[in-house]
């Protein structure tokens, strides 16, 4: 009875032995990405090495950039000048979050992200999501 | 996200909880060997695999002696109920006096605890929740005083309703954690829990405990992932089987693949949800984005109960089972797939802000108790900061378990389909698996 209600392993086994294998293809292939996408990519942010830059325009309550990708590694820091015709706050959702206060005018602000992941920097009131950091 | 030493927790909104999430990787080598493995297997599988292996009725060898008497004891019963009704009410006075802010850990034993945690658990264990659920321990006791016999209601609980109350509230719980922006306010969570409590309380007077197993959501998911345990019951008998055995003990009802749409459509949503095109649409248009993302929900969770409609019920049959019999009787096979994407998605969430959450609940009141002993522990972040293990272990456990899926819908293909549509039948739920593959890992690595 046992034997009969017992699967047979060996169909399993050939696939996940091809798998493994390609997972090892992937972990080289991930070792590596970092240098190739290491310029902070398109749009409105630039990357000098040390930091990456990135200007928030706040209009009433419409932003620019609206939901961008910028690739930052750990410990880099991002420059945000922040241009807006009114006072508010931007959330930083990294572990642990960081807040920013930004006033009217041009205003300059600095963070750094210590530990990989994506994290996104929101506007808060009204709730857009500006930027997502692909921190490696 | 230790809340309170950047911060004062509660202000930051709209955002669910958790900081950082998980980096994309490169999808299309992770696409490549999932697509490979499944047609490798379905190869092996249409060759060496041609008799039916599973049958509740036979599978399974009988657990030793003493640890069937233990699973069964009244003690170890009792003990789950007390224990899963005082952290119950523990949690409860959190929610209901404690603070409206991001460090009461009311919000974390509802979203990661209980939701993502109910997996790992029954995975271990079997069906765990139903032997800690508060409302069942409730209307045990309500049973009790009424002087009604256990598990009865008023009327017999209709058999064609199946699992369809279930999918309704899991749909309304993961609308709730991926849709509503006020996710993270204790408010309305502790309403959704007051009308989830109410409407189980009521209906499990009305057809009984049966009402519990079909229409609880937690329930009904813990039992379902429960079948990819090793514990199973036959006649009564504490029994161990292998996984996949136990998978095929599923009994397919109404409204499973419902369910199973719901469970994995939802998961799919949550990482398209923050792909950088959905994210830039909904937030150039001028209203809300809780349409928008409904509508999507909608579209995802109904999208893969149809895909599996379509891709059971497209072969031969016998006279004895209908075409229209299918989608549920092929559904215990999307189980596995679901845990796979549930361990790629929320692995470093559940590790991470299950420990907070552990440290949280110390201070449920947000005074800075220590009710627990946990309040100075520390969180390890050990996962995050190895994304690359991270990353592999993901593309391991959605592979597979859509390996064990593929194993899965074979096995049952043999079982029912007529003996020449058992290769030709199959190969739409192939193209289904491999669809959902591609689909889901796309998401889950380049969104």
């Amino acid at each position: 009875m046992s034997g009969r209600g017992r699967p047979r392993l060996a169909p399993l086994v050939a696939p996940l032995v091809l798998l493994t294998l390609l997972e090892a293809g992937l972990t080289a292939c991930g070792g590596d990405s970092g240098g190739d996408t290491a310029p902070a990519g398109s749009g409105s942010a630039r990357s000098d090495g040390d930091t990456v830059a990135v200007t928030v325009t706040r209009e009433g309550d419409t932003f620019t950039p609206n939901g961008e990708r910028v690739e930052l590694a750990t410990g880099q820091a991002l420059v945000l000048t922040v241009e807006a015709d009114e006072a508010g706050e931007l959330h930083v959702h990294s572990t642990p979050e960081q807040e920013i206060a930004y006033d009217e005018g041009t205003s300059e602000h600095e963070i750094t992200i210590d530990r990989p992941g994506v994290v996104e920097v929101e506007s808060h009131d009204p709730d857009v999501i500006l930027l997502q950091l692909e921190v490696r | 996200m230790s809340v309170g030493r950047l911060n004062v927790g509660g202000s930051i909104s709209a955002h669910g909880l958790g900081g950082a999430k998980d980096l994309p990787i490169p999808a299309e080598l992770a696409i490549a060997g999932a697509v490979a493995a499944l047609v490798i297997s379905f190869t092996v599988l249409a060759v060496a695999w041609r008799e039916p292996r599973y049958d509740p009725a036979t599978s399974g060898r009988p657990a030793p002696a003493w640890l069937d008497r233990f699973a069964s004891s009244r003690a170890l019963a009792v003990t789950a109920r007390v224990l899963g009704m005082a952290f119950f009410l523990y949690v409860a006075a959190a929610a209901v006096f404690g603070k409206d802010s991001l460090i009461n850990p009311f919000l974390g034993t509802f979203y990661v605890l209980l939701w993502v945690g109910l997996v790992p658990a029954s995975l271990l264990l079997g069906p765990v929740f139903r032997a800690i659920s508060p409302v069942r321990t409730i209307s045990m006791l309500f049973a009790r005083i009424s002087g009604v016999p256990e598990g009865e209601g008023l009327y017999a609980y209709p058999a064609r309703l199946g699992y369809w109350p279930a999918a309704a509230g899991l749909f309304a719980f993961v609308w709730l954690e991926l849709v509503y922006p006020a996710s993270t306010d204790l408010g309305p969570v502790r309403l959704w829990c007051a009308a989830y409590l109410g409407i189980m309380l009521i209906g499990s007077a009305v057809w009984g405990t049966t009402f519990l197993e079909r229409a609880d959501p937690f329930e009904v998911y813990s039992s379902l992932v429960a079948r990819l345990s090793v514990w199973g019951r036959r006649d009564g008998v504490l029994v161990l089987r292998s996984p996949l055995a136990n998978l095929d003990t599923v009994v397919p009802r109404p409204g499973l693949v419902a369910v199973v749409g719901v469970l994995f459509g939802s998961t799919a949503f949550d990482s398209f949800r923050e792909s950088t095109p959905w994210l830039k649409l909904v937030q150039s248009l001028s209203t809300s984005r809780v349409l928008p993302d409904t509508v999507a929900l909608v579209v995802f969770s109904a999208g893969v109960a149809l895909v599996l409609a379509v891709a059971t019920m497209a072969t031969g049959v016998t006279s004895d089972t209908p075409r229209r019999a299918l989608p549920d009787l092929f559904a215990h096979s999307v189980v596995p797939i679901i845990v796979g994407y549930v361990v790629a998605h929320y692995l470093s969430y559940f590790v991470e802000y299950g420990q907070t959450t552990v440290i949280q609940l110390s201070d449920p009141f947000s005074r800075g108790d220590d009710y627990l002993g946990t309040a100075d522990l520390q969180v390890s972040y050990w996962l995050s900061s190895h994304p690359t293990f991270l990353a592999v272990t993901k593309v391991l456990a959605v592979a597979l378990g859509h390996v064990v899926g593929v194993v899965a819908a074979h096995d049952r293909a043999i079982k029912l389909l007529p003996r020449r549509h058992q290769l030709t039948g199959q190969l739409p739920m192939l193209v289904a698996m491999v669809g959902f593959t591609v689909g889901g890992l796309y998401l889950l690595f380049a969104a």
